[in-house]
């Protein structure tokens, strides 16, 4: 009992991390129909940026706003210059664009900041007594600060795509860009704007992951949320909003619990389990769970 | 862009002064067995680089079946590689196998490994199908991490340099391993050239082309996508799983996150975009490309900066020269008589489909 109530606590704080990177992926995905393989190395290095001016002794909060904002700007720079002159030759260059800049972000991180693993401190307590049991089990402070705080990120967006006049305009935009534009939208600035916001997720996701992930802060820190951030939109369908907070808590319980009691899978096989699980949701749906359908006219 | 590219591979444009048919096919053999000779006359470290360069040109080859002439972005293809070089090594360390007599069971692994990650793409397409090659690729390291008895774990397997001696028959003696090296995977890169060459050029190959170009109407004129699609990328993995064997036996050393991650993927990514998607020599650039700039940049800066000298460059190419060295290099003669003939209609001549 106390091992699974640690299990399904480890799995929901993963879950709530892949939610807001799958969050941002599909956020960008209505924006340009492309999956930003860069979307993790963009946050890695805001979280890099974040941990190095805690070490100037900056505050982790204030870290997170230039997190933010340098974030911010990244993405809407990248979707601006990289992403809209591709946007009439097709899938694959846009791709190639985003490998381009997954390899060189990570390639810049490690020149300026170097190949050591860093501790970095997070946004809540992380004291070996900082928990509260619950039958038997320790739920530590730091991770309900995460539960805590996805959860109002994930309200905040919401309410932002749902209930604001830019959040009309991005839902218009990501509908029918052409009526969109006839309607008066600026769709090259909603998508910007979207591509921002994104990587502010990332941004976010990354300084709330690096304290308690495996790898603490390193090159490869980020990299596995990328997989189980697209695997969960992938899921969920990556046209859905609300198909990538459900992927990606489910996909982050499913992993705790699967390689916790299944042992052939056994510690090792962390990513591969979710990405089976992509793939087989992907040949029965190949749009995902609660993504809509694709047609092709003639 | 439909018409368009449906040229590539295909009979080439004649150009003046060159001349056609079995005589040129008879003088470019000629210069290539020239080529590789004055090659092989390089010192020791030069050889043993350009081993390199056709082992990555050959495992390209098999990429570009798929991205290039196929238009399926596959990132999977490290794992093909690595299970190429993984059955080559495991062979010869616990079954004793001679390292020649491992490879066509590495090709037929390779064919199987393609299939089973190409199976997907009879359903799934686009972006969606580079996320599940992507999955092959992440998940391929951790599987080698599990099954440690057999692969080494995160540790590697070593195959010892004695069980890696030329054979007799070959002429090569012990300490000529580096030359031996060098002749096999130049046989092996002109033997996957011919291959591709034929594949593309025959009715199946052009079945490819129209699925990449125009789905819908190439699944109307009777081509089976799925059946084709699954082919290519079987295909495609036996000539990358065969340059995973001979990868093998040229380093006699393999670890999972040295060689077969995803950045190995990138990297032949990269090498085929600069060389020239769905072109015949592009992968033989590419090879240059990935051996070559890796060893520029270390010498330059002296670090780990290569991964940001791959993203430069490849950014900038699909920016500026979306067909690649190969692709510019074809289009010359043609742009140079469209200078010629100013005036004459001229579809400019794209290969963006890969």
């Amino acid at each position: 009992m106390t091992l699974l109530v640690e299990r399904l606590a480890d799995g929901l704080t993963n879950g709530f991390v892949y939610a807001l990177m799958a969050l941002a992926l599909v956020v960008v995905f209505r924006a340009s129909s492309t999956v930003n393989f860069a979307q993790a190395e963009m946050a890695l290095f805001t979280t890099y940026l974040a941990w190095w001016m805690t070490t100037k002794g900056a505050s982790i909060w204030l870290a997170l706003i230039a997190a933010c904002i340098v974030g911010f700007i990244i993405g809407a720079v990248t979707e601006r210059t990289l992403i809209r002159p591709m946007e009439k030759r097709g899938e694959m260059p846009t791709l190639l664009m985003l490998v381009a800049l997954f390899t060189a972000l990570n390639s810049i991180d490690g020149l300026i900041w170097g190949l050591d693993y860093h501790s970095m401190d997070g946004l809540f307590p992380g004291g070996i007594d900082d928990y509260i049991s619950v039958a038997g089990a320790r739920l530590y402070f730091e991770a309900i600060g995460v539960w805590v705080a996805a959860i109002v990120l994930l309200a905040v967006v919401f309410a932002a795509i749902n209930k604001t006049r830019l959040g009309l305009r991005m839902r218009a935009a990501a509908d029918n860009p052409t009526s969109a534009a006839l309607s008066g939208i600026n769709v090259g600035r909603i998508y910007t704007i979207g591509w921002g916001g994104a990587a502010v997720l990332g941004s976010i996701a990354g300084i709330l992951i690096a304290p308690i992930s495996a790898q603490q802060l390193s090159l490869a820190t980020m990299f596995p949320v990328l997989i189980y951030g697209s695997a969960a939109a992938i899921i969920g369908g990556l046209n859905s909003l609300g198909g990538a907070v459900i992927g990606g808590l489910s996909l982050g319980l499913a992993e705790s619990l699967l390689t916790g009691y299944v042992d052939l899978i056994g510690p090792q096989m962390h990513q591969t389990t979710a990405l089976a699980v992509m793939v087989i949701v992907l040949l029965f749906r190949p749009t995902g769970l609660f993504g809509s359908r694709l047609e092709e006219r003639v | 862009m439909p018409a368009s590219s449906m040229t590539d591979g295909a009979p080439r444009t004649r150009i003046p002064g060159v001349p056609s048919g079995q005589r040129r096919h008879v003088a470019v053999m000629v210069l290539v067995i020239a080529l590789l000779l004055l090659g092989s006359q390089a010192p020791v470290y030069r050889v043993s680089q350009l081993t390199a360069v056709f082992i990555f040109a050959l495992a390209i080859m098999g990429l570009n079946l798929v991205a290039g002439y196929g238009g399926m972005l596959s990132l999977g293809h490290s794992a093909i590689l690595g299970v190429g070089g993984y059955t080559t090594a495991i062979l010869i360390n616990d079954a004793r196998l001679t390292p020649l007599s491992t490879i066509p069971v590495a090709v037929v692994l390779g064919v199987l490994a393609g299939a089973l990650i190409g199976l997907p793409a009879s359903r799934v397409k686009g972006i969606y199908l580079a996320l599940v090659t992507l999955a092959f690729a992440v998940s391929f390291p951790e599987f080698l991490k599990r099954f440690d008895g057999l692969t080494g774990g995160a540790g590697g397997l070593i195959v010892r340099s004695r069980d890696l001696v030329p054979p007799p028959w070959s002429g090569f003696t012990r300490a000529e391993r580096g030359e031996w090296m060098y002749w096999l995977a130049a046989a092996a890169l002109l033997l996957g050239f011919a291959l591709v060459r034929s594949l593309t050029s025959s009715r199946r190959g052009l079945a490819i082309r129209a699925l990449r170009d125009h789905e819908v109407a190439a699944v109307a004129c009777g081509v089976s996508a799925a059946r084709d699609r699954v082919t290519l990328f079987a295909i495609s993995g036996g000539i990358t799983a065969g340059a995973g064997a001979l990868y093998a036996m040229y380093l006699g050393a393999l670890s999972p996150e040295s060689s077969f991650t995803v950045f190995t993927s990138i990297q032949l990514i990269t090498g085929l975009i600069i060389g020239g998607v769905a072109t015949s020599l592009g992968p033989v650039i590419g090879g240059f490309a990935v051996v070559f700039i890796p060893a520029v940049t270390t010498e330059l800066t002296n670090g780990q900066a290569y991964g940001l000298v791959f993203g430069v460059i490849l950014a900038a190419v699909v920016f500026l020269m979306p067909s690649g060295i190969a692709g510019w290099l074809n289009g010359l003669p043609k742009a140079l008589s469209v200078h010629r003939h100013r005036g004459t209609k001229h579809d400019p001549e794209r290969h963006d489909g890969g």
